[in-house]
């Protein structure tokens, strides 16, 4: 019995954890590469499940048939918010940059919600495709289909951007830029475009994880903040600059919220704020980051 | 091949050069010398597009650079290997090399560039797949010198190549430097070392705050006594 018990557990964070690294890993990306922290990361992962629930809804189409519409859709939407607002800053120092495209994601943060309200009005959205609350039982756990594809999808994406960045010219130029902006100038990248690629690759990275929170959980219009900082704690968790650090910080940070949900409930997300204050004094290069 | 015309350049509201003049035919290896903080760093970041002069033009092969970005200059074939080496030390050494070769008409022939960077600095080939930041302060720029390479430039900028380094060293590398501009490549070299880079070059640029203050055959520079007095150290008391 107990052995299920730790099982379930385990089976469970591991499952939301992939979820978490998920959303890490975007933001990670455009804090990695460009120096913007975007806390309208979260507001990016919102329309992805919006969009995902009116895919659903309105024409009756997969939520995970709708992925790749809606990785188009919010890079498209990256690159678009990029471009108006971010992309004059850049030119900036990097402290005067840093002030100043927090703001603007900020303000992002404040207007989406407003937005989302009016389009989509404030109640709670749920997208449940028919298979949506079944599961199927390995070893006497419970394991749920939908968690499971999450899962399963989480593991490809992230394999894919390390692929992309370790096995492709764009790739290593995005590393390039991450490491020195100005030797990457001079090897002929443009690192505007770079810039721009990757913001949009974050916003198309939120928006895929916008869906699974949809399908498991709700989509409602305040729920970019409190995504923005799960990432937040992930990506400190993690340290900068790893897509599998990043990753691997999120199930961990998962399992560890299932394992204390037994014990403390709802107190649970006052120990993720716990970590980050303890990683943060004691180890701030975070637990895969270079010291 | 690359003409630079009457540039003023300003770092925000502090103007750092004025009126600069200078020239580079082609295969030819030109040095710029000066003190620390005379503005040869912000000249030849000026033609490869980091920074915008203010007035004045930079022409190479005819087509005018000064509001091209970065990217547009590697292309059409100047690449500037920065102070400081600026390799990317958290990348592999062939990561750098690849990267060098970024651009689309470099990347075609890249393998054969990689054999040429390799036979000018046979270190490079035993390291490939170590990180860059783990390498000694020479490889390293031996990489960078590499990595600009790898653009296939027809003018290649170094800044301070000789920087920090063994005296040993930078014997091997204004040696590499030789047979690079022997090869056919216009070179523009930054120097502090006034003696190693008269030696080497045909001909020479003196920079004093931010103004041209001299230029000639460097040999004739050699034996200048104000040269001598200033910059050689063997000057008459």
């Amino acid at each position: 019995m107990i052995f299920i018990l730790v099982a379930q557990t385990l089976v469970n964070g591991i499952q939301i954890g992939a979820m978490y690294g998920l959303i890490a890993v975007g933001l990670s990306l455009t804090f990695g590469v460009m120096k913007i922290l975007n806390v309208a990361h979260g507001e990016f992962l919102m329309v992805g499940g919006y969009i995902a629930f009116w895919l659903f809804t309105l024409y009756d189409i997969d939520p995970l048939w709708g992925l790749p519409l809606i990785a188009i859709a919010l890079f498209l939407l990256g690159a678009a918010f990029y471009q108006l607002l971010f992309s004059g800053l850049t030119k900036f120092h990097e402290e005067i940059k840093m002030k100043n495209t927090l703001l603007v994601a900020f303000g992002l943060f404040l207007i989406f919600p407003q937005i989302a309200r009016w389009l989509w009005t404030a109640d709670e959205r749920a997208i449940t495709p028919m298979y949506s609350g079944e599961s199927f039982p390995i070893l006497g756990i419970q394991c749920g289909y939908v968690p499971l594809c999450g899962l399963v999808m989480a593991v490809v994406v992230i394999l894919g951007l390390h692929l992309l960045l370790t096995k492709t010219y764009f790739g290593k130029s995005v590393r390039g830029t991450t490491e020195n902006w100005k030797s990457a100038k001079l090897m002929g990248i443009n690192v505007e475009r770079t810039y721009l690629i990757t913001f949009a690759l974050g916003a198309a990275l939120a928006g895929l994880a916008g869906v699974l929170v949809g399908m498991t959980q709700t989509v409602t219009p305040d729920m970019g903040m409190p995504w923005t900082i799960k990432a937040l704690i992930v990506l400190v968790l993690a340290g900068i600059g790893s897509v599998g650090g990043a990753f691997f910080a999120g199930i961990i940070l998962g399992v560890v919220e299932s394992v204390s949900a037994i014990f403390m409930g709802p107190y649970t997300v006052a120990l993720g704020m716990g970590i980050f204050l303890l990683i943060l004094m004691f180890r701030p290069q975070g637990l895969f980051g270079k010291a | 091949m690359l003409e630079v015309n009457n540039i003023d350049v300003y770092h925000g509201d502090l103007q750092a050069l004025w009126n600069v003049c200078l020239e580079v035919n082609e295969g030819e290896l030109v040095s710029l010398i000066g003190a620390n903080g005379a503005g040869k760093t912000t000249i030849v970041e000026s033609i490869s597009g980091l920074l915008t002069p203010a007035s004045g033009s930079v022409v190479f092969n005819g087509m005018r650079l000064d509001k091209e970005p970065t990217h547009k200059v590697v292309e059409l074939g100047i690449c500037l290997v920065p102070e400081g080496k600026g390799i990317f030390s958290g990348m592999s050494v062939l990561e750098n090399l690849e990267l060098g070769s970024f651009q689309k008409k470099s990347r075609k022939v890249k393998s054969e560039t990689l054999e040429f960077v390799y036979e000018l600095f046979p270190i490079l080939k035993d390291r490939t797949r170590q990180v860059a930041g783990t390498l000694s302060g020479g490889e390293q720029q031996m990489l960078a010198i590499g990595r600009g390479l790898m653009s296939k430039p027809k003018l290649l900028m170094l800044d301070e190549p000789s920087l920090g380094l063994a005296p040993l060293i930078v014997k091997t590398i204004f040696e590499v430097i030789k047979q690079i501009n022997k090869s056919g490549v216009g070179i523009l070299l930054v120097e502090q070392n006034v003696r190693a880079a008269l030696e080497l070059s045909k001909r020479a640029y003196i920079i004093e705050n931010g103004r041209i203050v001299q230029h000639g055959d460097a040999k004739g520079l050699l034996s200048d006594d104000q040269v001598k007095d200033s910059y050689l150290g063997t000057g008459s008391v």
